[in-house]
């Protein structure tokens, strides 16, 4: 019941920030329209989290893979866009459920930002890094059954994350959306897109069953 | 700066990138660079002056240089590129952005010096209470995990385990590092946990403690910022600000919002200056 | 007045057959300082979180608890959270934010407090611990010590009525264990806090007691003053964990009291024997020199100051040569240089009579040298004690055929056989030590370098540890360790060294070493040093106490 009041007082700020900024701000209207509206699509999900018990085992949990992914994007920093963030936050979506996924995208999120810049780019990569926990924690059963289906995910998680991303800097260069710029936009970052696609499918199925071990482990030795 | 209220920080620098990134004024934008520049000046260490001039004019070419080299909008053709025409507009256009990705950014290097961890996290304790004790641990985290890393890389290594003959096998090693200490850092959590536990944590009504104070400062900051910010937005929402580069390049007309906005950018280095000189003048007179 | 009663506490862990808490009745006053004791996995732990509601282990428990006259299971939970205090033994971990202040001031949150009280009750907490130099530091830039300090504070701050510490200090080294025994007294003389404390180091607390809590598979051997220890005579080995002045008075069989501290022990020997001149045992060593280090110097980084500073010292093939000195003395940085780690920047570093950098790739770790870091938790990667064994041997390319004789082998010398299909760190201490030691001698070593061998570990593993090392002796292995641990020292080396201001200072056999040590001597020492310069273990006290 509570959740769903969070959504209804989120409901009707969003527009009403979005149409302020659009008035405020017309010729870059679509930029800060989208800006919002990702931002504001976390608050829902933070008040979940924030209303929702959760025992302090799983708190401290989400915290441990929170940290680990941060220092993974840390470790390979070297390497431009191969990264394992994605994979611990599906791996956090599989074995905590939808939340947890969508609590350790976006932190990570936020933290690794504070080491490597914040930006109006933040909001954006919490919100994609999010919602591909949340989605990973929904098909949580048949991603932990199949290393098929895993990998698909890995590989449509990197597409989307590169597109969502994409969406970003055609609003923030142009200020409008245009299709045919954002085609060229995807097509120009194709690269990027194979390497997170890569590098997600790499880590998914390097980390999934080791690190999947340990989280039964855990969750059977402290019964969560 | 740094010693006012995260709150009147975070309210000041959203509403600084926020204006200068979705208007398109040049005399906002221009102000908000300058701000920029003068701020990072202060908050940025004297040794890293250089590296940054090297980074961001360079950067500052590039992005004004591409824009006309893409974008053939615009009413004035300057001369023809592969047959393509490149306009005055967008050169001036391209020059714009420049200006205000630029400043985005520098404001968002002095958002990171200013705005440090703790200080998020207060803002966010306020709101969002249980969040923010999960970002202060996985921060505690952090320099724990790598602590351990470099121990048990250390460990592998005496015992002949951590090879370094090839790059697969150095990869390899990498990982059998990382996985030992992902296995380590869950264990811990858990004494974390009954840490947690032992002190109370889940009792109803818990309360927020932080060591930062809405003091008089900060409402007299908070007040000048209202006003300043209260002049721009009423400029820019009644059009005086109003400003178009396609077809043609229009004029500027002259508003309050850029007094109020100029002298809105450059508080935070009035507000150094002031303190730098008080400081000259207690100590000139030991 | 009484504050905890337990009675008749029995306690089954799931699916365990013997008890791991069986028949404990107890009572504690208000005011008084308990120390509990025994050999790991007596179920002291069990006991201690069984008396903190909140993290009483999910199992079949029967028997009662009373706080302060209140059943445990209708305790207030607020009450419960602030009263009873909790201090655990990993000084990282049970940290939960990442600054000083926010941890001082994390149970007050919790417990609902509004925030200038905070304020005030943190300020305060911080004044009497002398935190307030650190207090705007992150917590992961503390030392092990200050970690521990600030644990202390950040329940004390919540003002609980009883503390219970489970083996706080085994993770600190002896100067920064002692310290927080000192806070610990401090409290219960000044504000008069009720103390129960589990530790193995017995030597300092053991006089601090008002009762002594002795356990034994889940019973309770002995809960008395600690004076009257002397009347359980059994050959129990968690004697062994008893102050030296103890350990002396009950080898003896003299009619006196007991004595417990170095003061009293020296009265009491003192007072029955007579002084005695005596003749140094000669020490014969082989000659060939199996490391050696010649004027050797190290820093971490090129504008840190020097660690090692010329350091020279000779270990001859072997023998078990101990490394002692005060707390950041470069020790431990000694011994990474001799295990190839870190590298010096000037001198020379000769294993085996070769210069180190010779040893190309893994070489030096490969029949030659083995090293055992001060976290045995940093040796496991795999899942269990058996895998991580055969990576081992993997690694070292034996044949897959041999690898279980191999294992068996080891796992029968190191006492690991019933251990080697658990999870790593499902163990405990003492038993990672034993299996970090299996998997490290598998690489066949004719030099051992050991980290801190003894920290953390109780009696029983001491003693064990004793074994398995003089094993490896008889065995011809040369063994180099660094140790804060003097008694172990005494007993086991050698030749033992002071390291002091980035040098090797003296290297001489432990008699003479520890004898002409004014204050760096053991506690046995110090009682006898008027009667028998030389004896400077309880078993050479004792051995000549019986000739007199």
């Amino acid at each position: 019941m509570k959740k769903r009041l969070s959504y209804f007082i989120i409901f009707p700020i969003i527009p009403a920030v979005v149409i302020a900024g659009a008035v405020l701000f017309s010729e870059k209207m679509y930029a800060w329209i989208s800006l919002c509206v990702v931002f504001l699509s976390c608050i829902p999900f933070f008040l979940a989290f924030e209303k929702r018990e959760t025992s302090v085992r799983r708190l401290v949990l989400i915290a441990a893979m929170t940290a680990l992914s941060v220092i993974g994007r840390i470790i390979f920093t070297p390497l431009p866009g191969f990264k394992p963030v994605t994979a611990f936050v599906v791996l956090t979506a599989m074995y905590f459920g939808p939340q947890a996924g969508f609590m350790t995208g976006a932190l990570s999120a936020v933290i690794s930002n504070f080491y490597f810049g914040q930006g109006p780019w933040t909001p954006f990569q919490m919100f994609s890094w999010g919602i591909i926990g949340f989605i990973a924690g929904l098909l949580s059963g048949q991603l932990k059954k199949n290393k098929v289906i895993l990998c698909i995910y890995a590989v449509f998680s990197g597409v989307m994350y590169s597109m969502l991303m994409d969406i970003w800097t055609v609003l923030w260069a142009d200020g409008y959306f245009n299709i045919s710029r954002y085609l060229m936009a995807v097509v120009s970052a194709v690269q990027f897109t194979i390497i997170y696609a890569v590098s997600n499918v790499v880590f998914l199925l390097l980390f999934s069953k080791p690190i999947g071990k340990m989280l039964d482990r855990i969750k059977e030795k402290y019964n969560l | 700066m740094k010693n006012y209220n995260p709150f009147v920080l975070m309210f000041y620098f959203l509403a600084v990138v926020i204006i200068s990134a979705f208007s398109e004024n040049p005399v906002l934008q221009i102000s908000a660079l300058l701000g920029g520049i003068l701020f990072c000046a202060i908050v940025t260490k004297s040794s890293e002056t250089a590296g940054n001039i090297g980074f961001y004019v360079p950067m500052f070419f590039i992005i004004a240089v591409t824009n006309p080299l893409f974008s053939h909008n615009g009413a004035t053709p300057l001369f023809f590129l592969n047959g393509n025409p490149v306009t005055l507009e967008a050169f001036v256009y391209g020059g714009a952005i420049a200006v205000m990705a630029i400043g985005v950014m520098l404001w968002c290097k002095c958002y990171s010096e200013i705005m440090t961890t703790d200080k998020f996290l207060y803002i966010f304790g306020k709101t969002v209470p249980k969040l923010s004790l999960v970002l202060s641990m996985a921060l505690k985290f952090i320099p724990m995990y790598k602590q351990q890393t470099r121990r048990v890389s250390r460990a592998q290594k005496a015992m002949g385990l951590y090879s370094s003959k090839s790059v697969t096998d150095k990869i390899r090693s990498h990982a059998r590092v990382f996985m030992a200490m992902v296995s380590w850092s869950l264990e811990n959590s858990i004494e974390t946990s009954s840490s947690m536990k032992a002190r109370g944590y889940g009792l109803k009504g818990r309360t927020n403690f932080a060591l930062f104070k809405f003091g008089a400062d900060d409402l007299i900051l908070l007040a000048v910022i209202v006003i300043l910010l209260g002049v721009t937005v009423f400029g820019i929402i009644t059009g005086e600000t109003r400003f178009y580069y396609y077809p043609r390049i229009s004029t500027l007309k002259f508003s309050a919002a850029y007094i109020a906005f100029g002298f809105f950018s450059l508080l935070p280095f009035i507000i150094e200056a002031k303190e730098a000189i008080k400081w000259r003048y207690y100590v000139s007179k030991i | 007045m009484e504050i905890l009663r337990v009675e008749n506490l029995t306690f089954y862990y799931p699916n365990a057959e013997n008890p791991a808490v069986d028949g404990i009745t107890l009572s504690v006053n208000s005011g008084e300082f308990i120390v509990v004791c025994g050999e790991s996995g007596c179920g002291k732990t069990t006991l201690l979180k069984l008396m903190k509601k909140e993290l009483s282990p999910v199992g079949k428990k029967s028997g009662s608890i009373y706080y302060n006259g209140i059943l445990q299971e209708n305790l207030d939970l607020k009450t419960s959270a602030s009263e009873i205090g909790y201090v655990m033994q990993n000084p990282d971990s049970q940290t939960v934010t990442d600054k000083v202040w926010h941890e001082l001031a994390f149970g007050l949150e919790n417990l609902g407090v509004p925030s200038d009280i905070i304020r005030r009750k943190v300020g305060d907490m911080a004044s009497y611990f002398g935190i307030q130099n650190w207090f705007r530091k992150n917590t992961s830039e503390l030392s092990g010590g200050q970690k521990q300090l600030l644990n202390l504070a950040s329940v004390m701050v919540m003002q609980p009525k009883i503390l219970i510490l489970d083996e706080p200090t085994s993770r600190l080294d002896p100067i920064a264990s002692s310290d927080f025994t000192a806070t610990l007294q401090k409290l219960n003389r000044e504000l008069g806090l009720t103390i129960i404390l589990v530790e193995h180091n017995l030597e300092e607390v053991f006089a601090l007691a008002d009762k002594v809590l002795l356990m034994d598979k889940g019973k309770a051997l002995f809960f008395d003053r600690p004076e009257n220890i002397a009347d359980i005579k059994t050959e129990h080995p968690l004697l062994l964990g008893l102050p030296s002045a103890v350990r002396i008075y009950n080898a003896l069989d003299i009619k006196d009291d007991c004595p417990l501290t170095v003061r009293e022990g020296k009265d009491f020997l003192e007072r029955h024997f007579k002084p005695k001149d005596e003749i140094l045992p000669e020490y014969v060593h082989s000659e060939t020199i199996s490391v050696e280090l010649k004027n050797v110097w190290f820093r971490y980084e090129k504008d840190l100051p020097d660690i090692l500073r010329g350091t020279s010292l000779k270990v001859y093939s072997g023998e078990f040569y101990c490394i002692l000195g005060g707390n950041g003395a470069g020790k431990t940085t000694a011994l990474n240089v001799i295990s190839g780690l870190d590298k010096a920047y000037r001198g020379k570093v000769l294993i085996n009579g070769r210069q180190i950098k010779e040893y190309k790739g893994n070489s030096l770790y490969r029949h030659l040298l083995a090293f055992l870091p001060q976290d045995p938790q940093t040796v496991f990667i795999k899942d269990s004690v058996k895998g991580d064994l055969t990576e081992i041997l993997e690694a070292m390319e034996i044949p897959k055929r041999i690898r279980e004789e191999k294992i068996s082998a080891i796992a029968e010398k190191t006492g690991i056989v019933h251990l080697l299909s658990k999870h790593p760190y499902d163990l405990s201490g003492g038993e990672q030590q034993k299996c970090a030691l299996a998997k490290i001698l598998l690489s066949e070593p004719k030099i051992l370098l050991l980290d801190e061998p003894t920290k953390g570990l109780d009696a029983c593993y001491k003693q064990v540890l004793k074994e398995i090392l003089s094993k490896l002796k008889q065995e011809g292995i040369t063994i180099i360790t660094v140790t804060h641990d003097l008694e172990f020292a005494a007993e086991n080396a050698d030749r033992c060294a002071l390291f002091f201001d980035g040098e090797i200072l003296s290297a001489d056999i432990p008699e003479k070493f520890f004898s002409e040590n004014s204050f760096y001597t053991t506690h046995a020492n110090r009682m006898a040093r008027g009667l028998w310069k030389y004896a400077v273990t309880v078993g050479q006290v004792v051995m000549k106490a019986k000739e007199n």
